[in-house]
């Protein structure tokens, strides 16, 4: 039977985290640190936009790039909140979350063993689209500097071959923010052996006491970003599955033959409540952000407090403490936490290089819950 | 103290669960216990903070005795040297009145006021309200379900079904 599969899929490595949702899976005490998502619904406004599009019949396909209006507001919006400039009609396309347009943008860039550099640990889906798209990861582990890429520790594996470099900032798993300095000293690096970035930036509005600085809003970005962003994150939006890409139009409207015969376009109930979201949304995106804040300060102060190390994580809604002080791996750890503890956490070896030895735990709970998990947690940890 | 942008959070944490602990706000706020604690008692003395309270679903406590309440619009008759304040203060120290504001538009008052039953609301109305010098006019509405107070939903949460580990 595996003969009648693709070698190409059946060689991607089997997701890590697989194994474990399997067991947490039908457990009923368990408190989960182990969501990738916001713990608030989609604000009322932004719902009953797509209530609303619903109801009037707005429930066909919209054209390939999705609706102009859509657009316009995304460029509006990332102008207003990153001062990055994108052309509606011809520099954005919306896609099915930011998911997808990882997707479409790895298949528009690579040919063959062409290379694309990882910073990891990184979120989970790059390796496994890049290879899907024919290209070859180059990992790059950057546990040694706080989880942040440096032009010294990039400059050392770009070849001839390499056509992209991944970044995730505010960062999937470690909530680390690349600062503004390293980000132009990447940029440079990009331009002087012509390769792309890209940034997924979907966690973008999640950011606490730093300044963020969007890659794409550097002076001479536009000809070698490619910038992801969505709704999922900052409007608590990821059922209805909304991200967008921004380059340049050539390789928009490459990324858009791929997107057209296999996507079509994203949902059109969602591009309305999209509109609604940057319109009217923002105060409410405020106070979701705040409120994400104040958990991620009272999060870290628990782990100090336990003991375990951890670089302070200035954005998105994750904390990735070292547990190397306790001697058991990620998931030895995150196991015995699950059936001692009945707290669901992430090995952090499922990110990749340098990820072991960590647990990411997603704060994005009701507080409550995040207090007695963080209490067990340190129960945890002191018994052993 | 009271001027601080700490401040400004614990109000905004205290005014959704005026419960949580001062250990917790500390650190939520990454600032020592004490900074909380002495904030508080100076809004407290401030009276930035007037009180602490509950907000009550009666409807889940069928056994409990429900209070009445109805809204009541009150037009005024102005009159030189007599300004709405003053006329105010005379309604509002009424234990039935338990919210009392100056509004725009067509009537001046409005009143929300509490009794245990119709006749008490109702004998409030025209034995004290009406009859309160400068009042011109009272329209009163019984209010016959709650479904919102001081920005919480009462009655059936929303339940949301997020997987337990994703990456």
């Amino acid at each position: 039977m595996s003969m009648m599969l693709s070698r190409r899929v059946r060689d991607l490595p089997p997701s890590g985290i697989r194994k474990f949702f399997d067991l947490v899976v039908g457990a009923k005490d368990i408190i989960s640190l182990g969501v990738g998502e916001p713990d608030f619904a989609t604000p009322w406004t932004v719902r009953s936009e797509g209530v609303y599009a619903i109801e009037h019949g707005r429930t066909s396909y919209t054209s390939n790039l999705g609706l102009l209006a859509c657009r316009e507001a995304i460029s509006g919006y990332l102008k207003d909140r990153f001062s990055v400039s994108y052309n509606p009609e011809t520099e954005i396309l919306l896609t099915i979350g930011v998911s997808e347009a990882v997707d479409i943008v790895l298949r528009t860039l690579l040919d063959p063993g062409d290379e694309v550099i990882v910073p990891e640990p990184s979120y989970v889906c790059y390796g496994p689209l890049v290879q899907m798209a024919g290209g070859t990861v180059v990992s790059v582990d950057t546990s040694d500097t706080g989880f942040i890429p440096t032009p010294d520790m990039l400059q050392s594996v770009v070849s001839p071959r390499t056509k992209a470099l991944i970044l995730c900032s505010p960062s999937n798993p470690t909530g680390r923010v690349i600062p503004k300095e390293t980000l132009l000293e990447l940029l440079a690096l990009a331009v002087k052996h012509q390769f792309w970035i890209v940034a997924d930036e979907v966690y973008a509005e999640l950011v606490y006491d730093v300044a963020f600085t969007s890659v794409a809003s550097l002076p001479g970005a536009k000809d070698h970003v490619i910038l992801l962003n969505g709704f999922s994150k900052a409007f608590a939006m990821t059922g209805w599955r909304l991200g967008y890409l921004c380059a340049p139009p050539e390789v928009v409207a490459q990324a858009n033959k791929i997107h057209q015969y296999s996507a079509l376009c994203a949902p059109i109930m969602a591009q309305y409540a999209a509109i609604e979201a940057v319109k009217n949304g923002l105060s409410e995106l405020e106070s979701m952000r705040r409120s994400y804040e104040h958990r991620r300060n009272y999060v870290v102060t628990a782990f100090q407090e336990m003991g375990l190390s951890l670089h302070v994580p200035e954005g998105a809604f994750y904390c990735f403490p070292s547990i190397r002080e306790t001697g058991l791996s990620s998931e030895v750890f995150a196991m015995r936490l699950l059936e001692e503890k009945r707290v669901a956490v992430v090995p952090g070896s499922v990110f990749g290089l340098g990820g072991e030895g960590h647990i990411r735990c997603c704060y994005a709970a009701d507080f409550d819950l995040l207090k007695e998990a963080l209490s067990r947690i340190a129960a945890f940890v002191k018994a052993l | 103290m009271i001027s601080t942008p700490v401040a400004q959070d614990i109000l905004k944490i205290l005014s959704k669960n005026a419960r949580l602990p001062a250990a917790d706000m500390a650190k939520m706020l990454g600032v020592a216990v004490t900074v909380v604690e002495d904030t508080m008692r100076a809004l407290e003395e401030a009276e930035v903070i007037v009180r602490y309270t509950t907000v009550v679903n009666e409807q889940k406590m069928p056994q409990m005795k429900r209070k009445i309440r109805a809204l009541i619009e009150v037009g005024i008759r102005p009159e030189r040297d007599r300004g709405f304040d003053d006329i105010a203060r005379r309604i509002a120290q009424y234990p039935n009145v338990v919210a009392h504001y100056l509004i725009s538009g067509a009537y001046d008052f409005l009143l929300i006021v509490e009794g245990d039953s119709l006749e008490e609301i109702s004998s409030f109305v025209s034995d004290k309200l009406a009859s309160t010098d400068n009042v011109r006019s009272t329209s009163t509405h019984f209010i016959m379900k709650k479904y919102k107070e001081k920005g919480i939903l009462i009655g059936e949460q929303e339940v949301t079904e997020r997987l337990a580990i994703m990456p």
